[in-house]
């Protein structure tokens, strides 16, 4: 016979002074099961919970009611405390009467009768309760970092430096991102380049960093502690091992083509270093552009090459490596904004922020002069435009790009300094300066001589050589013309190509934006939904680089967290299959969010014949105990234990039992 | 018709003399001319006993669960609807492609008491979708067939007409199981019906428990159902299941397009499987 314990808080007059707590208490005195049932003033606090733990003593208690605040606040508080009982953590049921009850109702009575009626029904579900005993999963001391941007290079040196192992994964054929095409960053003004490449060149050369460039994610198993992921090597045509990065072949390619670091505004050649300051600093083969690959003609490189690293026959490969937790900073790109703006018009002197970050980089196409892309002269007169596709839901994205504002100030600042007499007019929506040294940076930028103008644009055209930028000044209320020589276009940052399916793989979900969603916005901002992965920078959302950086610190914080832990107890709340009804149909798996639930062959009888069927089998270290299989059964083999269909209908069902 | 008969005779009887199956499933005579049943054969001598005619009703496929996780290969007369139903079992898991040989036909409706059959009525797959050999060509058959005017009169009246209708459809059942039992798309091991107390599903024949039935099984079946029209044919009682049915369908189809279901063995079924980019526009 079940031997029940009723503890109804006061939660000081949080509840009691709605609810008449010792009226809830007498009436589940008289329920059946319950042996004991009293009031505490606070039992969340040591003394409440202290008063608990003599009481299952001194009642023989084998399982407890606590009816109080919802179990989201003190659930795990009382399951801890039951850990140091006779009594198993999971034969306790919270009733929530305080945001439930107490905070929602006025009438005293009502709000009391409404009270009992929780503690019954908890009452009813508690006696349906079986003991629940955790398991241990042990962790795979090593680390998977997607993506080797700033935030993926910052998080990936953190667990190194603390000893653990880390694989860092990059698309593209080196390290660095979007930072180092930058120029400066504000609101310092330090060189981007001088600050990030000694990262790169630091998590190049760790002796914990294994690097692996060209590469991307194929697919991932497994669960926290013990994710197996496949890596996708694509194909460099260059032998890494043996180059030495001495620069012939691209000295000697016969192929020009416009480089994407430079955003278009410099030339690379068909086998190329992304940059030169690349870690790795050797070259890869465009196959798509290489005379020798497309038309079998050329072969100037291999001919050339000291060593005899390229291979033109090189092929995709896959690698399976085992990780215990994994951090995704795939990071963002500009939108395509011809696409969304059209009014804007096609000119070459119209260009983006990351193209103006090279035009007035010292490293890019012309050393960080700035100079027209039309007919290279030095503009006197430019025109910034904000919020290109960020703030304009009807046209592209509704949230802010956050980091904007301040390029934008950045950028006229720089202007305004490398060109004397220059004129800046800034077209904006608002000014968000939030950080620290922002305003102050803004402040200056307009005492530099930086015309801000309140209003977007609405259109921009080319007349007498000239970009005509028509748009409202809204603080006038008029309509605007400027005259511009360059135009920059300070556009909306959204998901970095393949995000989202990289971040599926993961078993993470991504916002209508594509952005990746964090487990918690406030509370868990670098876990996911998927224990053991993380995500940092501007994966998650548009960020400026501070906050990249230390969101990729975080991550890595918490994946030390993990990883410093030899074995993880996992949660007995988890699906269980009753593989006896189990028809293996296999629906529980397609429907499972987290790929928890696999199907298995086992021993079987079947019309009086020895066979072997498949049936569902739950992994208990990725099941989060959601219930959508369960909710899926047609079967109904599956249940989830702690909320079985017993036990809630049994709950549901003393809701009628007056 | 003849030829197709004695095609499906001589195919069974090689395919069982070859080894390469260990029972062929078509159809056999009864004592009524104007009536055939499923008959399972399993020798070639025996293949003689096949009939093909327009009285063969019953869909054969989920016949072949007798010798579900054996590993003997099962040879199947299938028309459009068996195909379907096949692709039905075979995505849910519950045959092996390999384990089956599908001597597929071609089908211009079958007859139920000298008139055209009601199950037969709205079918616009009259070849197999999937088969191993085909005898006869593809001949085809009609399309966009008005399969939904039913629900949408139904859908035209107002709630309380419609709850009467179904409260009187329902009031009728029995609890056979014949609508389960002989769904290609019911192939659980043990139903939920069949379980000890359940806590919601009584067994009780009375028109509350009995419409939770039919509503249960409707939307067990709601994504997956291949509109075969069995579960209405084998109902003693004469309800309207497969308006219930139609209407799932029908819904579906709205509200996650997608194709028919059964057309492929790797069906996608639209309640019963998880996508991130699933739109969630009717939440």
């Amino acid at each position: 016979m079940a031997r029940v314990g009723v503890f109804i808080c006061h939660c000081g007059s949080n509840i009691a002074s709605v609810i008449d707590v010792e009226e809830v208490a007498r009436a589940a005195g008289e329920l059946p099961g319950v042996v004991h049932a009293v009031t505490n003033k606070y039992a969340c606090s040591i003394n409440g919970q202290e008063a608990m733990k003599q009481a299952i003593t001194d009642h023989k208690l084998d399982r407890l009611v606590i009816a109080s605040c919802t179990p989201r606040m003190h659930e795990s508080t009382f399951r801890k405390m039951l850990t140091q009982t006779s009594v198993n953590p999971y034969m306790l049921e919270i009733a929530n009467i305080r945001e439930q009850c107490s905070w929602v109702h006025k009438d005293k009575e009502k709000a009391t009768a409404k009270a009992i009626d929780l503690v019954r029904m908890s009452l009813a579900k508690v006696l349906k309760n079986q003991p629940l005993f955790t398991s241990t999963i042990p962790v795979h001391k090593k680390c998977l970092v997607v993506g080797g941007g700033i935030a993926g290079i910052q998080a990936a040196l953190d667990v190194a430096e603390a000893g653990y192992e880390v694989t860092l994964l990059e698309r593209e054929s080196s390290l660095g991102g979007k930072m180092v095409m930058l120029d400066k960053t504000f609101p310092t003004l330090d060189c981007s380049a001088c600050i990030s490449t000694p990262k790169m060149a630091e998590a190049g050369a760790h002796p914990k960093i294994k690097l692996m460039t060209s590469c991307e994610i194929a697919a991932v198993t497994g669960y926290i502690g013990n994710f197996q992921v496949t890596i996708r090597q694509n194909p460099r045509y260059v032998n890494h091992d043996i180059c030495t990065g001495c620069g012939f072949c691209e000295e000697k390619c016969p192929t020009k083509l416009k480089s994407e670091f430079d955003q278009g505004l410099g030339m690379r050649k068909a086998i190329y270093k992304l940059f030169p300051q690349a870690v790795p600093a050797k070259p890869v083969i465009d196959a798509e552009h290489c005379k020798k690959l497309t038309t079998g003609k050329c072969g100037v490189c291999a001919k050339l090459c000291p060593l005899a690293c390229i291979d033109y026959e090189d092929k995709e490969s896959f690698v399976t490596d085992t990780f215990g937790a994994i951090i995704l900073a795939t990071g963002y790109q500009l939108i395509d904004w011809p696409g969304s703006y059209p009014e804007y018009g096609q000119n070459a002197d119209l260009i983006s922020g990351l193209q103006f970050e090279r035009l007035v980089n010292a490293s890019g196409p012309t050393e960080g002069h700035i100079q027209r892309p039309s007919d290279g002269k030095e503009p006197k007169s430019v025109v910034i435009v904000k919020c290109v596709g960020s703030r304009d839901p009807a046209k592209a994205k509704a949230y802010c790009s956050r980091a904007c504002c301040m390029y934008a100030a950045k950028h006229a600042h720089q202007i305004l300094e490398k060109i004397e007499g220059a004129q800046v007019y800034i077209f904006y929506i608002d000014v968000r300066t939030p950080g620290k040294g922002y305003e102050e940076f803004y402040d200056k930028t307009r005492a530099d001589g930086a015309v801000y103008i309140r209003g977007r644009v609405s259109k921009i055209y080319e007349e007498g050589g000239k970009l005509i930028c028509k748009g409202e000044d809204s603080l006038i209320g008029k309509q605007v013309k400027v005259e511009a020589d360059l135009v920059i276009l300070e556009t909306a940052m959204e998901p970095s190509p393949g995000s989202k399916e990289t971040a599926a793989l993961a078993g993470v979900s991504t916002d209508n934006d594509g952005w990746l969603n964090e487990a918690h916005p406030k509370l868990r901002p670098v876990e996911t939904q998927t224990a053991g992965v993380f995500l940092c920078g501007t994966a998650q959302g548009p960020k400026d680089i501070p906050d990249t950086v230390a969101q990729a610190s975080a991550a890595a914080a918490k994946v030390l967290g993990l990883l410093a832990k030899d074995n993880l107890e996992t949660s007995p709340m988890i699906s269980a299959v009753d593989t006896v009804k189990c028809c293996g149909c296999g629906f529980c798996e397609k429907v499972c969010p987290v790929k928890a639930i696999t199907m298995v062959e086992i021993p079987g009888v079947y019309n009086g014949k020895r066979v072997t069927r498949g049936v569902a089998q739950v992994n208990s270290g990725l099941c989060t105990g959601c219930g959508t299989c369960a909710a899926a059964c047609r079967t109904g083999c599956i249940d989830l234990l702690g909320f079985t269909n017993k036990q809630l209908l049994e709950e549901v069902d003393a809701l009628w039992q007056i | 018709m003849n030829e197709i008969e004695s095609n499906l005779r001589q195919r069974a009887r090689s395919l069982l003399a070859e080894g390469k199956i260990s029972c062929f499933i078509g159809w056999g005579p009864t004592r009524f001319p104007d009536r055939a049943l499923p008959k399972f054969i399993f020798k070639p001598e025996e293949a003689e006993q096949l009939v093909y005619n327009e009285h063969c009703l019953n869909l054969l496929a989920k016949y072949t669960l007798a010798f579900q996780y054996s590993n003997e290969v099962i040879g199947l007369a299938a028309r459009g609807c068996e195909a379907r139903a096949i692709n039905r079992l075979i995505a849910d898991g519950s045959l092996k492609r390999d384990n089956l040989y599908l001597v597929g036909i071609h089908c211009e409706g079958m007859k139920e008491n000298g008139s055209p059959a009601e199950k037969c009525q709205y079918c616009c797959h009259r070849d197999p979708v999937i088969y191993d050999e085909l005898l006869g060509e593809p001949a085809g058959g009609p399309e966009n067939l008005p399969r939904f005017a039913e629900v949408e009169e139904l859908e035209n009246m107002d709630a309380d007409a419609r709850y009467e209708y179904w409260q009187g459809q329902f009031a009728k059942c029995i609890r056979c199981y014949a609508c389960r039992n002989i769904c290609p798309a019911c192939n659980c091991l043990e139903c939920y019906t069949e379980q000890y107390r359940t806590g919601w599903q009584g067994k009780q024949a009375n028109t509350l428990e009995n419409s939770l039935f039919g509503f249960t099984r409707a939307y067990h079946i709601g994504d997956r159902c291949i509109e075969c029209g069995e579960c209405e044919r084998a109902c003693p009682m004469d309800i309207s299941l497969m308006k219930l049915n139609r209407k799932l369908v029908k819904d579906v189809q709205e509200l996650f397009g997608g194709a028919e279901a059964g057309l492929s063995a790797e069906d996608i079924h639209a309640l019963g499987s998880y996508r991130k980019e699933d739109l969630e526009e009717f939440m």
